[in-house]
């Protein structure tokens, strides 16, 4: 009796399950069912979280709706040239583009893309029920216009943390002969000080000893933009210079006369104690963007270093990559006072929150199809298995999956930080003419590195190109 | 004797291509040149403006610097390898085994992607980690940064060029060493001629076209390099490589200010025409007309 | 030619491939090694070998059909190119055409440009104005073939010119007399004793058709890869993927040497014509 019980509620339960699961598998394969014969085109670059989407997510994709979907994988100048190419001449040919975190003010600025919250609600029978704009973390807000609508779905998002060596910091012979040199306990810096002090005492000890170890650090390439954002994106804030300086509420000042601070005493503050760590880091930097930072904390030849997030992941667990391998720590960078309070009222920030989406051009010739596409990636359900794949983290809920947390231990908690403290740390600032003012003063500041002209006076001659450049763009009246 | 007819269709296939993949494409570069155009400034249409591209461009700092360094470039680089060229062919022409391996060999460098010249140079020169900086300081003291010096960095990319690009020069000019009749040599040879005479006199006049043909394109190949030199470089320490084809890269590029990167470009043009028609009228033209 | 001892020049050649070969080794080295010890102390000698990388590339269904696509476009480009070629610069030599000097220069004009600007001309055209229906010239190898001709045919003509000059026009009025016409003449006595200079000729244009990048980056984008842009997707802002971008060099270079000692028996064959010259 208690057997067909059993068997009959199992039986119940079984086809109310099965009842169940049309109703889920239902949304993607009816939708798709309208849709058949289409085949998106997507460009991206090749970097993990992109080859994630193309070779794991769009396969289940096109499973499930079957809609086909091509994704074109390429370098980064090549990137935006063709999407911008695209949309500018309207040729349609690419359905989805990478959106990087810095420009999607200048797309926004032309109208380039689809509104994607305004064309979900228009046509509910595209919005897929497992999709929520709120399971976004505080980043998804970079993508959104004036009236909080969604432009791009956001793919990756990483912080450029202080990475810092745990078995340096944790040798008691070390901490020892730090104590005796500095007076100080070795621990990670929280100041611009503690941290050139740090620097300068294992620089001396690599030498001492010689041992090929530096103090940290610098991404200082004298022909890359590189050196250029690390600068302004990561040491200029601490210092309390946001937004490169410049000032858009009071006509995109530069310099100091004009209402703004590219060359005030902050950033010229900022310039010579980076300029210094530069000097005392491995001779490499000088011809190092974010690669070789990362290859140079990789081989274990910087005790500490400000490091890209999709980079320090690599780099704590990749025995094949890395050469230090479960002693990395991570912590907030080093900053002035009054920095911290002015990140946490929302005046200002401690460093750059970096990332990209995926948008849909207003030219596309497949907008449902490439709307469908995007809500699928942008599921909870799906967040895990590419957040360990990729070490990004895009939506809220994924704090809390375990390969996540599992892996989260092996970073030393970077995780846990970005959940944290995310919100301390800004994106690129507004402006659509972000590349235009980055080449208009990256020579000068190859110059400044080369020191073919005295920081100070390069500062000054930067903010002044600065504005010519927003002159000659028709931005600064 | 055939009618030129016979002669004009035999030239019109290659008319007909290089009229619109050529002429057209050039037409809207200059049209482009006399506009504004950033698709992110803030206006982001055409707006004609006349010469003041042109205008702009006398002033510009960073484009004289790159076009001043990228004609030292395009000089040490095409001189050495046209020296280097011509003795290995001549070395070629000799009889010893293996002949044909060497040759093979020897055009390695050629087929090897630009880009990935430019990295393998890259790595091999890394300041401190990279073999060649490592062993110039563990054998000789010698401190190589190729970061930090602006020397170094352009006589690496010099040396980078004659590396992959030598091959070419020797492949053409062995083709016309080839091709020579042996007549005019052993004459010489039995007149009781030195080697240098038999060079001065004969080799060289009779390949001269072919070592102009040679310094053409190599000279306008060396003006437009990009790739190599990015991916060594990315045109520092400060501008000191940054060549102009890297300079129009990051014009158009990243700065998208499109009106501008054409105008630039006509210029260039312009320029390696006029040096090459000079080269060309001087030396090649009183000598063809000579043959027809 | 002066005697001289034929095992020093194989000597000579052995220091010289050395110089060659260093860097080709050294792209070796950078494909078996894991990044992080690109950024230690150098070994020449290697000691242990890491594989992965040829393994990523072998089993990458994608880099083989980029590497079909470049061989493709490359040889495509490269007959085109020299039979077009051959017959201007046949039509050059032969007759008196009204203002040749002038197109002979014109053509090369067509090199001299920096790439950069002249992509979104090409762009627009290949998408919108090489398009009928649905069909555009855009991501097509058709599309590559043809565009390249525009620096690659005034390349050819210019160094196949001094070639078919150096064919002496009696030789073509002693065949006329004995009865041939245009086309045998060609066959029988100018094409053999131009084989040299188009080998070498065929051969350099397939290298800068393998090696071009920027046009074919632009103007392709998922079916007409090629190899070249291929690399470049491993430059990314994360970082370069040196190793992956060496291994999959190593391996172009395989088909590279294979058309490489096809062409350059026709080259050999040169000389002994040479010497049947009067």
């Amino acid at each position: 009796m208690r057997h067909g019980l059993r068997a009959g509620a199992s039986a119940l339960i079984i086809a109310m399950m099965a009842g169940a699961v049309p109703a889920w598998a239902d949304f993607w394969s009816d939708a798709g069912a309208k849709l058949q014969g289409v085949t998106l085109h997507g460009v991206t670059e090749s970097t993990p979280p992109s080859n994630y989407v193309k070779n794991v997510l769009a396969p289940q994709f096109t499973e499930k709706t079957g809609i086909s979907v091509e994704i074109e994988t390429t370098s980064w100048d090549q990137m935006y040239d063709k999407a911008i190419k695209d949309m500018e001449a309207g040729t349609g040919i690419y359905d989805m583009v990478y959106i990087e975190q810095d420009i999607i003010y200048a797309y926004l600025a032309r109208n380039f893309l689809v509104d994607i919250t305004k064309s979900l609600k228009d046509d509910p029978s595209i919005k897929s029920p497992d999709f929520d704009e709120s399971n976004f973390t505080s980043f998804a807000n970079y993508f959104k216009n004036a009236d909080g609508d969604l432009f791009g779905l956001p793919m990756e998002a990483f912080i450029k943390v202080y990475l810092y060596r745990t078995d340096l910091f944790n040798d008691p012979e070390i901490q020892a002969a730090f104590k005796e040199k500095t007076g100080h306990d070795l621990k990670p810096a929280t100041t611009h000080e503690e941290y050139t002090e740090i620097a300068e005492f294992f620089t001396e000890y690599g030498k001492e000893k010689g041992l090929d170890l530096w103090g940290t650090t610098a991404q200082a390439h004298t022909g890359h933009p590189a050196s250029w954002y690390e600068f302004f994106e990561s040491v200029a804030p601490t210092f309390g210079v946001y937004n490169w300086g410049i000032n858009a509420a009071d006509n995109y000042g530069a310099t100091v006369e004009h209402g703004g601070q590219m060359n005030s005493d902050k950033a010229k503050a900022a310039l010579k104690y980076w300029l210094h760590l530069r000097d005392i880091a491995p001779p490499e930097s000088a011809a190092s963007t974010w690669t070789e930072v990362a290859s140079t904390f990789a081989a274990g030849r910087a005790a500490q270093g400000l490091v890209y997030g999709e980079n320090a992941a690599w780099i704590a667990t990749d025995p094949e990559q890395s050469r230090v391998v479960g002693n990395v720590g991570v912590a907030l960078p080093p900053l002035e006072p009054g920095v911290l309070e002015d990140a946490e009222s929302g005046k200002g920030y401690i460093g750059y929150y970096d990332g990209g989406a995926f948008g849909i051009p207003v030219t596309s010739k497949n907008k449902e199809a490439a709307l469908l596409f995007l809500q699928y990636i942008g599921q909870d359900s799906v967040q895990g298995p590419w957040a360990v794949a990729g070490s990004r983290i895009t939506n809220t809920a994924t704090y809390d999956d375990p390969g996540v947390q599992e892996l989260d231990k092996k970073l030393g908690g970077y995780f846990t930080m970005l959940r944290d403290d995310g919100k301390l740390f800004a994106g690129a600032p507004p402006y659509p003419f972000h590349a235009q003012v980055v080449q208009a003063t990256n020579s000068t500041f190859y110059d400044i590195l080369t020191g073919a002209i005295d920081p100070d006076a390069g500062l000054d001659k930067m903010a002044a190109q600065a504005e010519d450049e927003l002159t000659n763009l028709g931005y600064r009246k | 004797m055939r009618s030129n007819k016979v002669g004009w269709w035999l030239l019109a296939p290659t008319l007909v291509i290089l009229g619109i993949f050529g002429i057209l494409p050039f037409i809207y570069v200059l049209y482009l040149s006399f506009h504004q155009w950033n698709p992110f400034g803030a206006n982001p249409n055409q707006v004609f403006i006349g010469a003041n591209n042109f205008r702009r461009l006398v002033f510009d700092a960073e484009f004289l610097t790159a076009i001043w360094v990228t004609l030292k470039f395009a000089f040490f680089a095409v001189f050495s390898e046209i020296v280097i060229g011509y003795l290995l062919a001549q070395l070629f022409m000799r009889e010893f085994p293996g002949k044909g391996f060497f040759r093979t060999i020897h055009t390695l460098p050629l087929i090897v992607a630009p880009i990935v010249v430019g990295s393998i140079w890259r790595l091999m020169t890394t300041p401190s980690v990279g073999i060649i900086p490592y062993y110039a300081k563990s054998l000789f003291g010698m401190d190589i940064n190729i970061g930090r010096d602006a020397g170094t960095a352009f006589f690496f990319t010099v040396v980078m060029d004659i590396w992959h690009w030598t091959p070419l020069v020797t492949l053409t000019l062995l083709a016309a060493l080839l091709s020579l009749p042996k007549d005019p040599f052993e004459q010489a040879q039995i007149d009781g001629a030195s080697r240098a005479q038999i060079f001065w006199h004969i080799t060289l006049p009779m390949i001269r076209p072919a070592i102009l043909a040679t310094v053409f394109i190599r000279l306008m190949d060396a003006l437009r390099t990009v790739d190599e030199v990015w991916m060594l470089t990315g045109g520092g320490p400060g501008a000191a490589t940054r060549y102009i084809g890297l300079h129009i890269w990051k014009v158009v590029f990243p700065k998208t200010d499109y009106g501008y990167g054409a105008a630039i470009s006509v210029i260039v043009l312009y320029l390696t025409l006029v040096m090459c028609w000079m080269l060309y009228v001087g030396l090649v033209a009183p000598r063809n007309k000579g043959n027809s | 030619m002066r005697p001289s001892n034929p095992w020093l020049n194989v000597l000579l050649w052995i220091l010289l491939s050395f110089a060659t070969l260093f860097p080709i080794y050294w792209l070796f080295v950078i494909s078996v090694k894991p990044a992080v010890d690109l950024f230690t102390t150098p070994e020449i000698i290697l000691r242990s070998l890491y594989w992965k990388n040829y393994v990523e590339v072998f089993n990458d269904p994608t880099l083989r059909r980029y590497m079909t696509n470049s061989l493709i476009i490359s040889t495509g480009n490269a007959l085109l190119c020299s039979v077009l070629a051959f017959m201007a610069c046949y039509a050059l030599s032969r007759f008196d055409l009204a203002g040749k000097e002038n197109i002979f220069f014109w053509t090369i004009t067509n090199r001299m440009a920096p790439a950069a600007v002249f992509l979104l001309p090409f762009f627009l055209l290949y998408t919108k104005v090489f398009a009928i229906g649905d069909f555009k010239l855009y991501d097509t190898r058709i599309g590559l073939i043809l565009l390249y001709c525009t620096f690659n045919l005034p390349f050819a003509i210019w160094t196949l010119r001094p070639t078919i000059d150096g064919i002496p026009k009696e030789l073509d009025e002693a065949a006329t007399v004995d009865g041939c016409s245009t086309w045998q003449t060609i066959r029988e006595v100018v094409w053999p004793l131009a084989r040299p200079g188009m080998a070498v000729t065929f051969i350099l244009i397939w290298v800068f058709a393998w090696n071009e990048f920027l046009l074919a980056a632009t103007l392709t984008s998922f079916n007409a890869r090629t190899i070249t842009t291929g690399l470049s997707e491993y430059v990314t802002t994360t970082g370069t993927a040196w190793g992956k971008m060496a291994a999959i060099s190593i391996f172009t270079l395989i088909p590279a040497l294979i058309i490489f000692s096809m062409v350059q028996r026709s080259i050999v064959a040169g000389l002994t014509f040479g010497a049947v010259k009067e």
